[in-house]
């Protein structure tokens, strides 16, 4: 390598590696910490046989926005591994049982009547009623709850402008006169249940037997807010729903996606005497509408067919909810008849493992692993020193290049693709400090060897490269393909060791060529190169003395 | 000169495959002192992960003796605790059957009253019996997966035979591993599924680079050389780089179990660094002493290198077959000699650099 093309390719190399530690460093990026070393909670769970692939997909689903709800999580992880479990990780949780109970249930599917729906997306239908200041009575609080039940809420629709301006403005002194329906309360604690957040004018955990202002999902269904009716039939009685595609239904010539519904016996009851009552109302009116909920979130609300009978309702048992045309239909069937399936399914997910790892003996574990590492890459150091003398110095400065390539590298995956860094990463990092000095010492005991055959000190540093090079690719390439297998084929740890042992691999050969080559040929070429006993060559030897 | 400087300059002759005879029967009592010990015992210890169980470990300020500990498990009606002390008695660790999350709190609660330590800091993990099963299906698929593809992988770049020989060579080193593993007693978990792995990539790493270089020789000087004897010569060539790589490899990894283990009471690190460092011992001495020996007999079968050894016996210029190396000692040539010249194979001209 010439003179200049190694100090170009080395200050890149140095300045790329260390310019990337120092921006990391900069912006405040550290490696992401996984929760054995921050400390946190984890739980594995199982889901029943045979359990498809969308409902997994589902719950996985209802468990994050449960999770989110909780509150304290910082990015939790929540994963499918395998065929029918769940991981959840949860770093720097302190509520166990609250993340127990969120992770551990079913979701809670209820058929609701619709009351009221509100116009504007977003605005609880309580924000609509009329201000007090219109009411010629002005009652105590106690009076209050009283009339609730005699004077039902007047619904006005007031300008939507008017009223989200108003809201946003004072709603406390809003919320204090609005009426509520009985046994509903505002929110004082979030497990109280039924109650109503006096922020979004929602219920936050709705009870079966109560009332509840409950929204359709912001992200996908706007956030439409209905007022719904105690629930008339549960989860539990829904034995079976299925998307299915009907080919000629009631007469239309085109066919259309349906989700079928079948309920138990008690449910079969329940639902007939439902669709009875909303079918008194006429076609139009939102309270012929039928809410389905799943964890306090309107998933859909059809609206009775125009054919049920309002003295018979919808009778044996079984149903069908009629899927537009708009959109994708298919997709639409399969994902209600999934998030059905699932708020019925009988039995909860197994937890198979929980784990929780203290942040104490979450730092413990990060400072173990950290002085381990920091003496151990100080002893290798010391050896390569002694032993391969101002070549040593190349690798010891590499194996420094080497933990700021690394950090770098882990920190920006953390950033960006959430990648954390384990204790089994943390070991397999420490393991490693070992094999990319491994590098140095092929290429070393190659430059010797070629310098005992009679090569000169340049010539031998030229050669041994290439055969370095080749050996080091060969043994590289078969390690980066073992790491590749075990992050796609294992389990959670193992997964962690091998993305830290894979990312040390690609970064120990980047070094290779970026730096160990570079490096060497520079330091021939100085005093250090022919020197003394502590120069490249004082480590080579000179091949005209060893004969004996 | 003294052994360490021949080997500082690269000048040893051990001759290793003539004595491959004492490393294989090496090896084969080795295997054979690991079945018989893990047949005794009758599988290995397996952690709480296999089993399933319930495992609580908290720091223990007060010093509470380990009877104390078993006292107050036992008072909750929980029998067949394990209890350990980590950490130089800095720390304890209770396992039992798995625990109804309710009594699990019990548990923790009446451990942080003896140790005097917070509730909250202890660590804690349930698993059920089906979950390990789950992880050590996952691995044992990856392994077979990775032997598949390495073995084809080094069949490509190397040689069918060398492949073979280096899956054997791995094997050799799972077993031995496997039995001291029983032999010692170790406790068998996640972690050490993870270091035996690690193990196995790197005895493939190191037997790669050995191969590697015989191949590298095998095409420079193949007609001028026995296959025995380019083994030897590598085997002498790259035996400062395992003795280095491996002790580079292995002093983070003492570091890794002195601190970890005895500094900081991480029991996980203890049983991780021990399969690392037993394994890649092993690792090393079968790349050096059983997958090069093993290979230069197999590979001296072929007729190639039959041909190569009595075309060198007879350039020594005798009859009858002699010695031209110490390594020929056990590797007589099975063709008879017949007398007439065995053309010599046209000599690959060489690349002029």
């Amino acid at each position: 390598m010439s003179r200049r093309a190694s100090v170009i390719t080395l200050l890149l190399t140095l300045t790329t590696v260390f310019g990337g530690l120092a921006a990391t460093l900069a912006l405040d990026v550290p490696p992401r910490l996984g929760l054995d070393l921050q400390g946190g909670f984890s739980v594995v769970l199982e889901a029943p046989q045979d359990t498809e692939a969308d409902v997994l997909d589902t719950a996985v689903e209802i468990m994050r926005r449960r999770i989110e709800a909780l509150g304290d999580v910082q990015e939790p992880e929540i994963s499918v591994l395998g065929e029918r479990n769940i991981e959840v990780q949860l770093p720097g949780v302190t509520d166990r049982d609250r993340a127990l109970a969120a992770v551990g249930t079913t979701g809670r599917l209820e058929f609701r009547p619709v009351l009221d729906v509100s116009p504007v997306p977003g605005l609880s239908p309580l924000f609509l009623q009329v201000p007090p200041e219109d009411t010629t009575t002005t009652t105590t609080p106690d009076d209050d709850e009283t009339t609730t039940t005699t004077a039902p809420p007047t619904t006005t629709t007031t300008n939507p402008d008017d009223t989200t301006t108003t809201t946003m403005l004072d709603l406390e002194e809003l919320t204090a006169d609005i009426v509520l329906p009985e046994g509903v309360t505002w929110c004082d604690e979030v497990d109280q249940p039924g109650c109503v957040d006096r922020q979004s004018g929602l219920t936050v955990s709705p009870a079966p037997e109560l009332e509840a202002f409950l929204a359709t999902d912001f992200a996908t269904g706007g956030g439409i807010v209905y007022h719904l009716a105690p629930a008339r039939v549960l989860g539990a009685n829904l034995s079976d729903a299925r998307a299915e595609f009907f080919a000629n239904s009631r007469g239309s010539a085109v066919g259309q996606w349906v989700v079928s519904l079948r309920f138990d016996s008690l449910g079969a009851q329940q639902f007939q005497d439902m669709t009875r009552e909303l079918a008194r109302f006429g076609f139009g009116d939102p309270r012929r509408q039928i809410a389905i909920v799943l964890d306090a979130t309107i998933q859909s609300a059809p609206p009775l067919g125009t054919d049920v009978d309002p003295n018979v309702g919808i009778p044996g048992g079984e149903a069908i909810i009629s899927i537009g045309s708009g959109g994708n239909p298919q997709t639409d069937a399969q994902e209600l008849s999934v998030v059905l399936r699932y708020g019925a399914l009988p039995v909860a997910l197994e937890q198979v493992s929980v784990q929780s790892v203290s942040a104490t003996l979450g730092a413990d574990s990060m400072r173990a692993g950290i002085i381990a590492g920091t003496i151990g890459l100080a002893l290798v150091s010391i050896m390569l020193l002694l032993y391969y003398r101002a070549l040593g110095l190349v690798s010891v400065v590499g194996l420094f290049v080497f933990a700021a390539l690394v950090l770098t590298v882990l920190s920006l995956l953390g950033a960006w693709r959430g990648v954390t860094l384990t204790m089994a990463g943390v070991t397999g990092l420490i393991v490693t400090i070992g094999i990319s000095s491994d590098a140095y010492i092929v290429y070393f005991e190659r430059i010797k060897e070629e310098v005992q055959r009679g090569r000169s000190l340049r010539a031998a540093i030229d050669h041994a490269y290439g055969r370095a090079l080749r050996t080091i690719v060969t043994a590289s390439s078969l390690a980066l393909v073992g790491s590749v297998l075990l992050f796609l084929l294992a389990t959670a740890s193992v997964k962690g060791f091998a993305l830290a042992f894979g990312i040390a691999t690609v970064a120990s050969l980047f070094i290779s060529v970026a730096y160990m080559r570079p490096a060497v040929s520079l330091l021939a070429r100085t005093r250090l190169g022919d020197g003394g006993r502590f120069s490249i060559r004082g480590a080579t030897g000179h091949p005209e003395e060893s004969v004996r | 000169m003294s052994l360490f400087t021949d080997l500082y300059w690269g000048r040893t002759t051990f001759d290793v495959v003539a004595s491959r005879r004492r490393w294989f029967a090496l090896s084969a009592i080795l295997l054979l002192v690991s079945a018989g010990v893990f047949a005794l015992r009758g599988g290995f210890d397996l952690s709480v992960d296999f089993q399933g169980g319930t495992v609580v470990t908290i720091a223990n300020p007060d010093g509470a003796s380990v009877a104390e500990v078993r006292d107050r498990v036992n008072a909750l009606g929980i029998t067949g605790a394990r209890v350990q002390e980590s950490g130089g008695g800095t720390e304890m660790r209770v396992q039992t059957t798995r625990l109804d999350a309710d009594r699990e709190q019990a548990l923790v609660e009446a451990l942080a009253g003896v140790t005097g330590s917070d509730p909250s800091d202890a660590g804690r993990q349930s698993v059920g019996p089906t979950f390990g099963r789950q992880i050590a299906d996952a691995a044992i698929r990856a392994l077979i997966v990775f032997l598949a593809v390495a073995a084809l992988y080094m069949t490509w770049r190397l040689q069918w035979k060398m492949a073979l020989v280096a899956i054997a060579a791995l094997l050799h080193d799972l077993l031995a591993t496997a039995g001291i593993y029983a032999i010692v007693g170790l406790e068998v978990s996640p972690a050490t599924v993870i270091a035996v792995l690690t193990v196995l990539g790197y005895s493939l790493y190191d037997t790669v680079i050995l191969f590697d270089r015989v191949l590298e020789s095998v095409k420079e000087r193949g007609d001028r050389q026995t296959l025995t004897s380019i083994v030897n010569e590598s085997f002498n060539g790259i035996l400062m780089r395992s003795i280095n790589t491996t002790l580079t490899t292995l002093v983070p990894i003492v570091s890794l179990l002195l601190v970890g283990a005895f500094l900081l009471g991480a029991t996980t690190l203890r049983a991780f660094a021990v399969a690392l460092l037993i394994g890649i011992a092993i690792g090393t001495y079968s790349t050096l002493f059983v997958a090069g020996p093993l290979y230069a007999a197999w590979g001296e079968r072929e007729d190639r290198w039959q041909r190569v050894r009595l075309r060198l016996d007879r350039k020594a210029g005798t009859t009858a077959p002699v010695r031209a190396t110490p390594a020929d000692a056990g590797d007589r040539p099975r063709i008879p000699s017949t007398g007439t010249a065995i053309p010599r194979p046209p000599r690959k001209r060489r690349k002029s650099r």
